[in-house]
């Protein structure tokens, strides 16, 4: 299954990802709305983007009592919006924490890989985010450790 | 051997998803035998039918059609009378004799009303079933007067509904506080003040005495202190598992069914699920019921697979709530109520937020979110604080971090390795399936 690779060293923090997604998703450029959320590290010095694994449990999904998380022909993870009733169980499930809540919808919404052609990985300058064969991975986990050492002995933000 | 002739008694969340699982596992093999006293429906959505947000026929969980494609045999409309374990046979409420190689109890739990006189009068409701659904609907108007009774997590799923039917609402309460099983005090209050603030009554440490009738409004007298007119009265105090019919049995009950790590009663080839069972909590590793829909759904997964021949063993269940009052969103995970426990807690009272962190060691072992439901800085560490729990991942230098900055999660959990440890897990062993019909039932 083709997945989303990401590769935070190349990662500038430049958000164009969150526009991508969120205009694709929504509409509109509102990286509030955004799937794919990129946070600082090291003082903001250096940038990771995070978004939905597509994990095997699909916690959302087998969470929903209506049915309404359902999976696409790319292998994603879906929120079916006539079957959501906003419940928000999907959202406590998840232990990701990759599933959200749309509070003027009303609905739950989540990464679903746009369909095969995800559009943070196409709008992304340096390919930190690859859409790629490959085997779904803790990305982030190295980088995240080393970038934090120096907050960690400073014990500040 | 493996058992063919499959026994499912109660059609709500775990008896559904052990139905699935089932045939997920076997293509349609087996024989399978639904008892349920009503039709199948969510009730973790009726909130939504209420408010007129679904129509009624979205609360329906599998139709008869989908029954039939499951290749599942219904008795709808029946009760479980009684359980003859030796036998291996069911007794229906209509004499209906039914025998099985293995069977699910998954009899739910009910509502009950507090015990006061009047309680059962014209106008006093329960909101747990579909009927009691549709006579709240029935009964509130706009500018109505509904007096809430009980403050727990079920009379909040429906105080968005209610105030969005144009309803005037008071809430009592007779512990000092609200939600006294969901999230702490300082929660408690910080959710309290939020609900004053949109023009929601509360009153806390009263008890009701008696429900009367008052020229075609219920009157509620309390112990101490004034009257109250109510157009309609909800009750929500509480609910109890559907356990007496197995009284005979020789099935071991405490609070609940006690079961294994396989989900097996003390008769094995009995399992029990969902509200009526007391299985292993996940976080503190002893007995419990949690009376929540995402143990049901697990619970069914579970068993299903074991019916179907599989050896699954159950982690255990993670204690967990949401619920949303006009757009505040509160979320409790795991142990955060455990007495003397190392806990860190954070108040920003300018965005309505908090947090309660719950340690043993370097583990988070529970946890309180509350947040607008609007900002992303609270819907963004929700899942992940479950992430937390459910791994028990160990904090390290973290820990201390949190206890500065109990509002920066997601550094701690991406850093600790958290989705490492998540990746492999799966609660059958394999990866799950969309909800659609499995395509291998035979039809």
């Amino acid at each position: 299954m083709k997945v989303l690779k990401i590769v935070p060293e190349k990662c500038t923090g430049c958000l164009r990802c969150e526009l991508a997604c969120s205009y694709v998703q929504t509409g509109a450029f509102q990286p509030a709305k955004s799937v794919i959320r990129v946070s600082p590290y090291e003082g903001h010095t250096s940038y990771a983007p995070y978004t939905c694994t597509q994990c095997a449990e699909g916690w959302c999904m087998t969470a929903c009592p209506v049915g309404a998380i359902t999976i696409t022909p790319a292998g994603a993870k879906d929120v079916v919006d006539d079957r959501c009733v906003g419940c928000k169980l999907c959202t406590i499930a998840c232990p990701y924490g990759t599933i959200f809540y749309d509070h003027d919808t009303r609905k739950a919404f989540k990464c679903d890989l746009c369909g095969g052609a995800p559009a943070c990985a196409e709008a992304c300058p340096t390919a930190a985010i690859v859409y790629a064969e490959a085997e779904t991975r803790d990305w982030l986990a190295d980088f995240a450790v080393e970038r934090s050492a120096r907050l960690l002995a400073i014990g500040g933000r | 051997m493996m058992a063919a002739r499959h026994l499912i008694i109660g059609a709500g969340t775990a008896g559904l998803n052990c139905i699935r699982t089932i045939r997920e596992e076997d293509g349609g093999a087996s024989e399978i035998t639904l008892v349920a006293a009503e039709r199948p429906y969510s009730r973790m959505v009726l909130p939504y039918y209420l408010d007129r947000s679904i129509a009624e026929s979205h609360v329906f969980t599998a139709t008869a059609a989908t029954l039939a494609t499951w290749k599942v045999k219904t008795h709808i409309g029946r009760k479980a009378a009684s359980l003859n374990p030796q036998a291996n046979a069911l007794t229906l409420d209509d004499g209906t004799t039914l025998e099985y190689d293995d069977c699910l109890i998954a009899t739910g739990s009910r509502a009950v009303k507090a015990p006061v006189p009047g309680a059962d009068s014209p106008g006093v409701h329960s909101f747990w079933t579909l009927d009691q659904a549709r006579a709240v609907i029935a009964g509130i108007a706009p500018g109505s007067h509904v007096v809430m009774v009980g403050a727990g997590f079920i009379a909040f799923t429906i105080l968005n509904s209610i105030l969005s039917l144009g309803a005037r609402l008071t809430i009592v309460e007779i512990a000092p506080r609200i939600l006294p099983r969901m999230v702490d005090d300082k929660g408690a209050a910080l959710v309290e003040a939020w609900l004053k603030k949109h023009g929601v009554k509360i009153l806390t440490g009263v008890a009701l005495a008696k429900i009367g009738d008052a020229r075609g409004k219920r009157r509620l007298q309390f112990k101490k202190g004034g009257d109250l007119l109510a157009d309609l009265v909800i009750m929500a105090t509480g609910i109890k598992p559907n356990l007496e019919w197995l009284q005979g049995s020789g099935i071991r009950i405490n609070q609940g069914i006690l079961v294994d790590d396989h989900l097996r009663s003390s008769v094995p080839n009995v399992y029990a699920a969902g509200d009526v069972a007391e299985g292993k909590d996940g976080v503190t590793g002893a007995p419990a019921v949690h009376a929540i829909e995402p143990t049901a759904m697990e619970h069914g997964r579970v068993i299903g697979a074991n019916m179907a021949g599989r050896d699954v063993a159950y982690r255990g269940s993670l204690n967990m709530n949401i619920v949303e009052v006009c757009g505040l969103d509160i979320a409790s995970f795991g142990a955060w109520d455990a007495s003397g426990a190392e806990a860190f807690t954070a108040l920003r009272p300018e965005r309505s937020a908090y947090r309660m962190l719950c340690w043993t060691g370097d583990r988070l072992t529970g946890a309180i979110i509350i947040g607008q439901a609007g900002d992303v800085w609270t819907t963004n560490d929700v899942g992940m604080l479950k992430g937390l729990v459910q791994t028990g991942v160990r904090l390290g230098a973290w820990k201390e971090h949190l206890r500065r900055n109990p509002f920066d999660v997601k550094p701690a959990f991406i850093a600790s390795r958290t989705t490492a440890t998540l990746l492999p897990q799966t609660v059958l062993g394999r990866s799950s399936r969309a909800p659609e019909l499995p395509t291998t039932v035979t039809r």
